[in-house]
Order: C-alpha cells, then sequence, then structure tokens
C-alpha cells in the first residue's frame, strides 16, 4: 500500500495557475467524464477505452483499487485538469513495474502540468518500491516524449507500425523506461 | 554632453552608452549580475535588489543561471571561458548534493546523479569531442533537480528566462512543451 499522506497537494504551475494534486474518489465520476469529454479526438483515438461514453468512466469510479491502478487528478477548483495514472501487478513476473499514464485537458498542455505530473509519478514509483516505469506513447506525441526523457525516461524499444488508432491507421509505438535505482557511487565526485 | 546623440537615441530612452551596464554581486545568494541599472527594482531603501531575494533555493538558482548565461556557450567562447564554466558546473553540482542530502527525494537524487555523468563525460581537458553537449546535460539535469526541490514544496519550475535582463543576455530559447 503505497502512503498517501502527501494528498491532496497544492502546486503552482510557471504561469501562477494554482492546482490541487489528489487521488480520485468515486465521487470524481462525473468531473472525469467531463475532462475525457474536453480531450481532442485526435488524442481519444489512442485511449485503450472508449472515454466518451460515461458508463466506462462509472466503472472506473466505482471499482478503485489504488493498489493496481492510482489516479491522481490534477483540479483547478473543481475542474479537472489532469489525470495521470499509474498501474500496478499486485503479484507476478511484472510487479516491480509500473506503468505510467498521463493526460492533459487542452488548454493547460504547455505550461508544465504534465511534467509536474510526471513527477508525482515518479515519487508514487520510488514509495511503491518499484524498480522500472514504463510509459508508452505514439510516436506523434513528441511534446510528451520529450517531457518523459526530461524527466529521466529513456526510449527502450520503438515498434514500428504497431498499434491502430480508431480509424485503423497504423502507427509507432514508443516504450519509454525510467529505472528507478542510482547506486551511491555514481552520485558522488 | 547628450551622448544619446551620437547613436540617434531619443533622449526619453534615458540610455547611457558611457557606462552600459551595472554590476551587483549578491552577498545573500552569491549572483553575480550585470544589467541596466534603470530597469531594477529597487527594495523601500532604494537600493537595487537582487532578483533572487526570498525566494527559495536562490542561491541553487543563481549558481545555475550564472552558468546557463555563460559565455561558454556563444560562438566566440574561449577554452578558458568553457574550462571554467565546466569547474562552475562542479560546484553547483556539488552545492546540489548538499541540499539534496538533507531530503528524502530519491528522484532528484537521481537526476543529480545523471548530471555528475554527464558531467564526468564532459571534462575539457579529455578527448571527448561532445565535451560541450555534456556540459549542456549536466546542467540540464542539474536544472531538472532544482525543479524537483521546487515541485516537492509546489512551487513553479525555475524559469532562468525571467532572470536573463540581469544577466546582459540575449534570449535563449527556452520552452515548456508539455
Amino acid at each position: 500500500m503505497i502512503s498517501l499522506e502527501r494528498y491532496p497537494r497544492e502546486i503552482t504551475l510557471r504561469d501562477g495557475a494554482r492546482l490541487t494534486l489528489r487521488p480520485m474518489v468515486p465521487e470524481d465520476a462525473d468531473r472525469l467524464w467531463d475532462f475525457f469529454r474536453r480531450i481532442p479526438p485526435e488524442d481519444k483515438m489512442f485511449f485503450r477505452e472508449d472515454v466518451s461514453r460515461k458508463e466506462v468512466v462509472e466503472r472506473w469510479a466505482e471499482h478503485l483499487d489504488y493498489d493496481s491502478v492510482l489516479p491522481i487528478l490534477a483540479l483547478e477548483g473543481d475542474r479537472v485538469v489532469g489525470d495521470a495514472t499509474l498501474h500496478r501487478n499486485k503479484t507476478g513476473w511484472k510487479q516491480r513495474v509500473g506503468t505510467v499514464r498521463v493526460q492533459i485537458a487542452p488548454d493547460f498542455r504547455k505550461r508544465g502540468l504534465g511534467m509536474s505530473m510526471i513527477r508525482e509519478m515518479r515519487h508514487l514509483g520510488e514509495k511503491a518500491a518499484l524498480h522500472y516505469l514504463l510509459a508508452e506513447a505514439i510516436e506523434e506525441q513528441q511534446p510528451a516524449i520529450r517531457a518523459f526523457e526530461k524527466m529521466g525516461f529513456v526510449h527502450a524499444v520503438v515498434y514500428r507500425n504497431f498499434v491502430n488508432d480508431q480509424k485503423g491507421a497504423l502507427h509507432n509505438l514508443v516504450v519509454l523506461l525510467y529505472h528507478m535505482t542510482y547506486s551511491e557511487e555514481e552520485m558522488s565526485f | 554632453m547628450n551622448h544619446s546623440a551620437w547613436y540617434n537615441v531619443p533622449a526619453w530612452v534615458r540610455y547611457n552608452f558611457t557606462m552600459p551596464l551595472s554590476r551587483m554581486t549578491c552577498p545573500a545568494c552569491g549572483a553575480d549580475l550585470a544589467y541596466d541599472s534603470h530597469q531594477a527594482e529597487k527594495g523601500p531603501d532604494g537600493k537595487e535588489m537582487c532578483p533572487y531575494l526570498g525566494r527559495p533555493y536562490s542561491k541553487l538558482r543563481a549558481a545555475h543561471d550564472l552558468i546557463y548565461f555563460g559565455k561558454w556557450r556563444k560562438m566566440d567562447a574561449t577554452t578558458t571561458d568553457i574550462r571554467r564554466a565546466y569547474h562552475q558546473i562542479g560546484r553547483h553540482l556539488k552545492a546540489i548534493g548538499e541540499v539534496l542530502g538533507t531530503k528524502d527525494l530519491p528522484a532528484a537524487r537521481r537526476d543529480l546523479g545523471k548530471a555528475i555523468e554527464a558531467f564526468q563525460a564532459g571534462d575539457p581537458e579529455g578527448e571527448s569531442p561532445d565535451s560541450l553537449r555534456f556540459m549542456d546535460h549536466a546542467l540540464s539535469y542539474a536544472h531538472t533537480a532544482i525543479d524537483d526541490l521546487l515541485h516537492e514544496e509546489g512551487l513553479p519550475p525555475h524559469d532562468p528566462m525571467e532572470f536573463s535582463k540581469w544577466y546582459d543576455a540575449v534570449e535563449v530559447p527556452f520552452k515548456e512543451e508539455w
């Protein structure tokens, strides 16, 4: 169980906008659905589930299990403007690998929120004693890829024509990996 | 004599070409500043104020910006400029390490580790043709480590461009991407 004592917590973006970060609770279903409704169709093409259907988001809210999927929301007042999730396996061969997904509202992009959300995911990964964080992005999503790289993620592999969007077109999938251990020796002069 | 007339500059611009820049070394954070005194903010005592004053991690931010806006990144940098910057980066990383030594922030320590790795690869005394690139990476990871510290306190990331006018700097591309 990851300690969530640090939430809710306030953050300030470079332009002065003040947001609250906290884990999603069942009562957030409507807010989160509203957030996904505002995501551009071209971004939704790569979602694993059809988030334009309200019942999908309601199902997530009803079945929250932070040990499997921990969603951290960024809120401006009562409005969700960012959603980052840490996906984990409780047992098995990938239990030390966490998968990170981040989605930012269009009007909050290029303001540093994506970087802040990745920082939160790194923190939670540490608290969950993970060894690796993994993120996937379509090659066209260059701003997101650069943000992950700036936060220390490295390209693990690029799968050519690996995934299809909802119209059937194929895209390259970039897998980024963040190694969570670093020896004290490497940190000394 | 009105020197601005030599350059066809209107008098209201108040630009003094005989003494273009003022200089200040902040006793609190060590910032080494070169600036137009007409544009500097002044404190209640009428004296020019160091822009880092009262900001969290002011010493780390000032040290970062001194290197960031340093001559080593310019086309006409000399070998001496580059060597000086390399040693400044080394001292900067050490100072960040001292701050992080008092915090439980493994991700920030990892960013510092990457900065040190790049720093060690970028020694200009060595044979590496990529020395400047490694130095730039070291400074970039150092910036990330400072931002990690600020994020933990809920503060916005450090933006060097906010302080550029204190370093007589021409614009350096810097853009938040995501």
